[in-house]
């Protein structure tokens, strides 16, 4: 077991009339270079289960395990995890405060109270990954880039911290397509390349479902299903119950196939579909 | 941080207490405050006492959120009872401590000080515990609005209030979403001096303050478009409607007033 929890359950605001369950009893594992999913509809605990997987809320009961030990509460514990374990929030660009993309990428390894030549080169290298030269754009005013941008040097500025797990929270919402399609290729790369352990979290299935290992899903603070990708995404009927749907181009192909042509319904991006569908148009 | 974020100090619940409506439980709230301002008698102020606690029974308010709100007045409290009970003269001597004594009318004095405190802050409380602060900004702004013929603008003070008490859970949830996030990304908001630690929140005020003018703007943009011009006549959608019940409730504690008024002369 790499990270994963046991038996977690937690507790909003416990002993007073605002106490709320936002997970009840959830246990899970993910292995290292896993590119995981964690799905589930709005207010199904994803946040708060992926803020406890970087220490950031404690559990109210059970417990949180890292790379073979249980974390615990010490505080120098927590750093040292923190700097494991990267988090990128939700529309991470509204956590920007600073005068330059450069400052504002070096403000973890800074923090981490690193010698500043070395931040330059983390500075440096997190911005490569993310596809932008340091010469370029250090000086420019993080406010003032487009969208897309914003969200790569937002991601740039938890990389910096040189993690071994990349935890993202809904990491394509509110992009237009040639942003997601950018964020998506990264996390590929950081996967595939940089062998971290990738983690998403989202009530939508996108183009993430073609990288994903394996997937959880969520409802109401309980762990519903839990298996491989093709596991999970064969159960169309039990996701839709659920209120969760397959990709835009999966869902299609299943229509096709009550519609009686034989395509394959293992198809999450448009080129696969595009493919399918000639396949089929040949074959016949 | 402190995980129990309460706005105001409003706890739900559905006594009568809580129905009431908020302009009369207000104006009910100012009549018994000056009540016990002007009560002379002790008897009269610990029934008063009581029957405060007896209405936070009813309101069925849990016992420690009463010692909660008396704890502000504590140290107050134990002040005025040490200046009564040694610099207050008269009536017999109880017993005396170097050149200090105390003296019996100083302990009367002390007590009923510090009772009257104690009756005072209570129902406030029992109030701002069983009212919405949107109710009771709505009730108060009622009450004020005889002020708007001396040219105060009531009605906007009322809507700045009440934007304010709306987007307070907002902010705070912001800055604590915040907060966590620099968390991640290796920030330390605990350690170092006071000087540091104010240095430290930076990356904390600068995004919060980006996206509350943000909010602002698009609230402002969202409220014109649907109509609401500084000065024009405004309905509610929740009517601050009396119920009989309200009227009973006010003519019970105003002839309870007017009996412990001439009961007290």
């Amino acid at each position: 077991m790499f990270i994963g929890t046991e038996k977690l359950t937690h507790t909003y605001m416990p002993g007073t009339p605002f106490s709320t369950e936002a997970l009840q009893d959830v246990s899970f594992n993910f292995q290292k270079g896993e590119f995981a999913l964690i799905l589930g509809p709005s207010g199904s605990g994803k946040s708060t289960l992926i803020q406890h997987l970087n220490g950031l809320l404690r559990p109210t009961s059970g417990q949180v395990i890292f790379d073979g030990a249980i974390v615990g509460s010490n505080k120098r514990e927590l750093l040292h995890l923190r700097r494991r374990i990267g988090l990128v929030f939700q529309i991470p660009e509204e956590q920007f405060f600073s005068e330059s993309v450069y400052d504002e990428v070096a403000f973890a390894p800074r923090n981490l109270g690193l010698d500043e030549k070395v931040v330059a080169e983390r500075v440096e290298e997190a911005l490569q990954k993310v596809g932008m030269q340091v010469n370029t754009v250090k000086s420019w005013h993080p406010f003032r880039l487009s969208a897309g941008q914003k969200r790569l040097v937002a991601i740039a500025a938890v990389l910096s911290l040189k993690p071994e797990v990349l935890i993202f929270d809904e990491p394509s919402v509110g992009l237009d397509p040639a942003g997601k399609k950018n964020i998506f290729n990264l996390l590929k790369d950081l996967n595939q390349k940089d062998g971290l352990t990738i983690i998403i979290s989202t009530h939508h299935l996108d183009e993430a479902a073609v990288l994903a290992d394996r997937v959880l899903v969520l409802k109401q603070g309980r762990l519903v299903m839990f298996g491989s990708a093709d596991y999970i995404f064969a159960q169309r009927k039990r996701l839709n119950e659920l209120g969760l749907a397959l990709p835009q181009v999966t869902e299609i192909m299943h229509s096709l196939v009550e519609k009686g042509l034989p395509v394959s319904t293992e198809v999450y991006t448009l080129e696969q579909a595009k493919s399918e569908i000639k396949n089929i148009k040949r074959r016949n | 941080m402190s995980r129990s974020i309460t706005l105001g100090q409003y706890l739900p619940g559905e006594s009568l207490i809580h129905r009431l409506n908020p302009r009369l439980k207000i104006l009910t709230l100012v009549l018994i405050l000056i009540l016990l301002f002007s009560l002379e008698r002790f008897g009269a102020l610990t029934a008063y006492l009581g029957f405060a606690l007896f209405l936070f029974a009813v309101a069925k308010v849990p016992f420690r959120y009463l010692l909660r709100g008396l704890r502000p007045i504590l140290f107050i409290a134990l002040f005025a009872l040490i200046i009564y009970f040694f610099f207050s003269k008269g009536g017999v001597v109880l017993f005396r401590i170097g050149i200090f004594t105390v003296e019996s009318e100083g302990v009367k004095e002390g007590l009923f000080i510090v009772t009257r405190l104690a009756a005072l802050v209570l129902f406030s409380l029992l109030v701002t515990l069983t009212t919405t602060p949107l109710s009771l900004t709505h009730g108060m702004s009622y009450l004020l609005k005889p002020l708007r013929y001396l040219g105060l603008p009531t009605e906007e003070v009322a809507m700045i209030m009440s934007v304010a008490l709306r987007f307070i859970p907002t902010l705070m949830e912001e800055s604590q979403r915040l907060m966590r996030a620099q968390l991640a990304r290796g920030a330390d908001f605990e350690t170092g001096s006071i000087f540091r630690k104010a240095g430290n929140l930076v990356p904390l005020i600068v995004p919060l303050f980006v996206s509350a003018f943000r909010r602002a703007d698009e609230l402002a943009l969202a409220m014109e478009a649907r109509g609401y011009r500084i000065g024009a006549k405004r309905t509610r959608m929740y009517e601050d409607i009396i119920f009989p019940r309200d009227w009973v409730v006010l003519a019970f504690v105003l002839a309870l007033l007017l009996i412990s008024f001439t009961m007290d002369l």
